[in-house]
């Protein structure tokens, strides 16, 4: 299991090793021209619906500028081939979505989880994290957990103050 | 340059039965008694209280 870091807040994006396609579904009229044109690689029936690898760059920049909407833009990954776009380019994201050029990869990176280690105490786990235990798994979203560290709790393996009562000491 | 962007950040927590607490992926370890502040791919933490390299497991929870 892994986490899908091409999804961002309000659609996906996809990349070959020239060029980033955004995708933005709420922004979709359906006129169509992307799978019609090129259904080697937006192809709605499949997942995910956009291949990278279907067709040359060029022919993935035609066709995405094909789209009358901002649901389909582009750019080059090299930023400096972003700095001179021909006003031709329609889709290219200066022209749509300025915000994306400037999007930086850590942008949609998650933050690491956070394992605090509390003085004399617990251990805890706050974040976007998979939690196993006694044979359950929880997705964990910007969750929050302690596990007892004294083993003395009565609420294994959580945390439920016992460390007090019975003094534990982190030596 | 990368082709498909598939970093991953998936971070794991295990809690293992009559032993430590595992943690692997993408995580930050802080303890301010101990002055620890460190990212460690995978982690073993002591939750038997006898270990005498906490936070971290050394194996006592077996004695």
């Amino acid at each position: 299991m892994e986490r899908d870091n091409n999804s961002f807040s309000g659609g996906r994006r996809y990349r070959n090793n020239e060029i980033t396609v955004y995708w933005l579904p709420d922004a979709c009229v359906h006129a169509s021209y992307c799978y019609r044109e090129l259904i080697e690689v937006f192809d709605p029936g499949r997942r995910p619906w956009v291949d990278m690898n279907g067709a040359t760059t060029d022919r993935i920049i035609e066709v995405v500028n094909m789209c009358p909407t901002e649901a389909l833009t582009w750019k080059w990954n090299d930023e400096e081939k972003n700095k001179n776009i021909s006003p031709d380019q329609t889709n290219h994201v200066i022209f749509r979505r300025p915000e994306l050029l400037i999007e930086k990869e850590n942008v949609i990176e998650k933050n690491p989880v956070s394992i605090k280690i509390m003085m004399d105490g617990p251990i805890v786990i706050k974040g976007d994290f998979t939690f196993q235990y006694s044979g359950n798994t929880k997705e964990m979203k910007d969750g929050i957990i302690s596990i007892c560290r004294c083993g003395a709790s009565n609420h294994m393996p959580f945390c439920d103050g016992m460390h007090r009562k019975i003094g534990f000491e982190d030596k | 340059m990368g082709t498909d962007g598939n970093n991953k950040s998936f971070t794991l927590v295990e809690v293992i039965d009559g032993g430590p607490l595992k943690i692997t992926g993408h995580l930050i370890l802080k303890d301010p008694k101990k002055d620890i502040t460190a990212s460690p791919a995978e982690v073993y933490l002591c939750r038997c209280g006898h270990s005498c390299n906490k936070p971290y497991c050394d194996k006592s929870h077996n004695c």
